[in-house]
């Protein structure tokens, strides 16, 4: 099914696959075209601060930085229509065509198999995130067993998804403003200034916190996390995150004799 | 050992990180909910605001202008200058804070105020010559003052300035139709001192500052008798009559030595000659327009 | 900055100038000495209103305008003798002794005066009498500083700041004496951008419209703060030469920039029924529609006239606090949570899958 092996071993350690080559150069391509928007636009959005013009004369200054914003911008929303058709391909070629080879294929098949890919929400994460809360909140010592996507994941996975299709026509709208003046009225593009700038702050105020917590501050990752450049979580990482799924992979790779027990915050990283 | 450092590190670490949320939270905080649009806090000072006195309104105006500046973006150069309200020519220069001269503190650099026809005229002497080069005189029997310049930044002694020579090439040179001479802006005043063991002290130097200081930061704990005592010692070395025009610009020994404080010849002629002496001594009747050409450079001659 | 097109416009002005047969001898500021004084710049004193007065003028910036070609006593007609009395106020619209060349007159800003006074900034009504509030109407001086030239120079097609030796080397093979040609290159391509930076020029409006006792005392609504969230304000703030400031939209296309006029007044740029047509000027969104027009401009947030903006706004700001600080919250208490690992009210001391995998999966 899958090119990647679930475990492989490397200097004596075990990783576990989480994200295909294609995967990782959908996210390297999302990222940067974010990062480029983000200092192209937001100089323009706090235009009124002192670091404001120093940083956008280095990105090209008025007669450039748009440009690149929506060279950017454009790269942003077709990585977007990309990887739509990309998990749809994807659930065609894994789902649909197990079920066709299974003989299942009923509509009520396709919605359960949609629902029960991996990156669509389901109960589990319900219990997970009151799981958490009670780890937070000291009712229990043992953190939530994550299946092989967490609700934080997922979360970040649909941010995108619902911020692009808010900023990308609101973007679009703005930059061809002349032209589309002729199909909706100028209090549309009111709206558009509004829908683009509020949600890319609230986009960039998550990403530069949350996503990089996650990513980057959090004690484990500091400096970095390396999944977005291998592919593969150590066994530490995925005993903490993902302990769910870590029990499963294992089992299923015959491993159940070694699985480890799940750890408490941290305390296995060797701090 | 190596263990509870890590421990350590990973602990303050973490707090380290609950701080910084902290902060991101309070920094999110305006961004978030502060209305699009701050108002600019724009105080109001025109006539319409009936409830303030006039004085009032001039004070709040004084205060609020202090830092307030005015750009002019031609392209090809930036003109930066203090803005005045209600000034039309522009001004191009920043007002350099003497931070050496001791009477500045309280009587600030437009002092002279009671003669109507010569106001004007001594306090731009205020730009380059300290208040004691006039108002204060050596005692008969003391040795006479040397005359230096002095860095308005820092107090001490500086070198003669190179502006004025660039002024005296400017007069000689001929392709002076774009280039203008830079009177006054030469960072540096001329102040007296004396001769201690080979070493020109001013009179300004000394504890004298710390003096003024002293009595600035504690004058509201004195008493009234204390507040004049005080005041008599800190104005102790001003002399009652000032040095008068005519000593420094005459042709005859100046008493501020012009030429020892790097002044260029043309410039020495048009101070102790033609220009300022005629103006001096004719300022009351003095009707002719252009009579007074001096030497010196003018854009079209 | 992209003036393609100036060459053209450049040399057919400049061809029109000289046919006119301009003749303006260049008289300096100076024929009265007046700089053997106003040369020291701390020429100054306080008066009697308390006002800091400085009497330094800067040549150079002086000659740097078209002010120029004036003598000082042009327009401080009172000053006759040296010294002088405290001079009087300038009136801009006397004649001074520089020729207007199209009508061989002396030259004077009264045009510019009369304009002003039809203008929403004029000191009277439609009647004839006075608005309330006289002295909140501008003259020239709250608006004007000593004007500066802003010249430009093309060359193959790209502009730039300032003067050129190619440029104007093409004046001065012909215009030989005095100061002839570097005034009126100046004196022309200044006028073929804007003299004045939008920057300059939002300020300039700022000193009166962002005042709060001025908007209150004539009912006015914050246009400053408001153009400036605008991408047009905020690319002007970040320098940009080709964004509107206020002038490009509240002027007529090709009228006088003192003809500011009341959006209540039929012929003017704001009114309802040219909005369209102001957006659309040719050097702005010319392939746009006149529905165009109804993109609202100064938004206040207002919830009662800005309905649409205050409610997507409150919106945008609910969610973002929900978010963000769900998140930080979680966050912060989930650090917290790493300095004590092990402590709970109620232990679940088996952490191996095995002991509770029956509960858990």
């Amino acid at each position: 099914m899958s090119k990647y092996d679930p475990i492989v071993y490397k200097d004596g350690k075990r990783l576990f696959y989480r994200f295909s080559a294609h995967q990782r150069v959908q996210h390297v391509v999302l990222f940067s075209s974010v990062l480029l928007l983000a200092i192209t636009g937001f100089p323009l959005r706090h235009a009124e601060e002192a670091w404001a013009k120093p940083l956008y004369n280095m990105m090209g200054g008025t007669e450039y930085a748009p440009l690149i914003h929506r060279a950017a911008g454009t790269v942003l929303l077709g990585l977007f229509v990309y990887h739509t058709i990309y998990w749809m391909v994807k659930f065609y070629q894994n789902q649909i065509c197990k079920l066709k080879r299974e003989n299942r294929l009923t509509p009520w098949n396709i919605v359960k198999e949609f629902f029960s890919q991996e990156m669509v929400p389901n109960k589990k994460d319900l219990v997970d995130i009151v799981h958490l809360w009670k780890y937070l909140l000291y009712f229990t010592n043992r953190p939530p067993r994550h299946e092989r996507m967490s609700w934080r994941e997922k979360f970040d996975y649909f941010a995108p998804y619902w911020g692009i299709p808010i900023l990308g026509p609101a973007g679009v709208a703005l930059w061809w403003r002349d032209e589309l003046s002729h199909i909706m009225p100028g209090i549309v593009l009111n709206a558009a200034y509004i829908m683009h700038t509020d949600e890319a702050l609230l986009a960039v105020l998550f990403l530069f916190f949350v996503h990089w917590y996650n990513v980057h501050y959090a004690p484990e990752k500091f400096p970095a996390a390396k999944v977005w450049l291998t592919g593969y979580l150590t066994e530490d990482e995925m005993i903490h995150e993902h302990y769910a799924d870590y029990v499963k992979v294992m089992i299923a790779a015959g491993l159940e004799e070694e699985i480890k027990p799940q750890h408490f915050a941290g305390e296995r990283y060797g701090w | 050992m190596v263990k509870r450092l890590k421990k350590l590190v990973f602990k303050l670490y973490v707090i380290g990180l609950m701080a910084f949320t902290v902060w991101y939270g309070y920094f999110m905080f305006p961004l978030i909910f502060g209305f699009e649009g701050k108002e600019e806090a724009a105080a109001s000072f025109k006539k319409g605001d009936k409830e303030n006195t006039k004085e009032a309104q001039m004070f709040a105006k004084l205060i609020s202008e202090q830092t307030q500046r005015k750009q002019t973006d031609l392209g090809y150069r930036l003109i930066d200058q203090p803005y005045m309200e209600g000034r039309f020519h522009h001004i191009g220069f920043n007002i350099q804070k003497d931070n050496a001269s001791i009477c500045v503190q309280c009587h600030g650099n437009v002092p002279h105020d009671q003669s109507k026809d010569i106001r004007s005229f001594l306090n731009m002497h205020t730009f380059y010559l300290a208040c004691e080069t006039c108002h204060s005189l050596p005692e008969k029997d003391s040795q006479a003052w040397s005359f230096r310049w002095y860095d308005k930044e820092t107090g001490e002694i500086a070198n003669n300035p190179k502006d004025l020579i660039k002024i005296e090439d400017l007069y000689a040179s001929k392709e002076t139709k774009r280039q203008y001479p830079v009177y006054g802006n030469y960072g540096a005043k001329i102040a007296p001192g004396y001769e201690q063991s080979g070493e020109i002290k001013f009179l300004h130097g000394n504890n004298e500052m710390a003096f003024t200081e002293r009595y600035k930061t504690e004058q509201e704990l004195l008493t009234p008798e204390k507040k004049s005592q005080m005041k008599r010692i800190i104005h102790r070395k001003v002399s009652k009559k000032p040095v008068q025009c005519k000593q420094c610009h005459q042709e005859k020994k100046p008493y501020v030595p012009f030429a020892e404080l790097g002044y260029p010849p043309t410039r020495i002629r048009e101070l102790t000659t033609v220009g300022a002496v005629g103006m001096i001594e004719k300022y009351k009747t003095f009707y002719m327009p252009a009579l007074l050409k001096p030497g010196g450079l003018e854009i079209d001659e | 900055m992209h003036y393609m097109y100036l060459p053209g416009l450049f040399f057919y002005l400049a061809g029109v100038i000289t046919l006119t047969g301009v003749n303006v001898n260049p008289v300096m500021a100076n024929e009265l000495n007046c700089m053997m004084c106003h040369k020291h710049r701390g020429l100054s004193r306080i008066d009697e209103k308390g006002e800091f007065r400085l009497f330094y003028i800067n040549n150079e910036l002086f000659d740097s305008g078209p002010h120029r070609r004036n003598k000082c006593s042009d327009c401080h007609k009172d000053i006759d003798r040296i010294p002088h009395e405290p001079a009087k106020k300038v009136d801009c619209t006397q004649q001074c002794h520089v020729i207007e060349p199209s009508g061989k007159k002396k030259f004077s800003h009264k045009n510019i005066a009369k304009t002003l006074a039809s203008s929403v900034h004029g000191k009277l009504d439609d009647e004839g009498k006075e608005k309330p509030h006289q002295s909140d109407f501008p003259g020239c001086k709250d608006c004007h500083d000593q004007p500066l030239y802003r010249p430009i120079s093309v060359f193959k097609g790209v502009a730039k700041h300032g003067v050129s030796a190619r440029s104007i080397s093409r004046c001065k093979s012909c215009h030989t004496s005095g100061n002839f040609a570097e005034d009126f290159y100046e004196h022309v391509t200044s006028r073929l951008h804007k003299t004045r930076f939008s920057k300059e020029i939002i300020e300039v409006c700022a000193k009166c419209h962002q005042d709060s006792e001025f908007r209150k005392r004539h009912d006015l609504d914050d246009v400053i703060t408001s153009y400036k969230q605008t991408f047009h304000g905020k690319m002007v703030e970040l320098g940009s030469e080709r964004t509107p400031d206020c002038l490009d939209c509240h002027v007529v296309e090709g009228e006088n920039n003192h003809l500011i006029e009341a959006k209540t007044v039929a012929t003017s740029s704001t009114h309802p029924s040219n909005v369209g047509n102001t957006c659309r000027a040719s050097d702005c969104h010319k392939n746009a529609s006149a529905e165009l027009a109804s993109f609202q401009t100064h938004v206040t947030y207002d919830r009662e006239k800005y309905p649409l903006q205050f409610y997507m706004l409150v919106g945008f700001k609910a969610l973002m606090a929900i978010v963000l600080y769900f998140f930080l919250t979680l966050i912060f208490l989930e650090l917290l949570r790493r300095l004590f690992p092990r402590f709970a009210f109620f232990k679940d001391n088996q952490p191996h899958h095995k002991n509770t995998r029956p509960k858990d999966q």
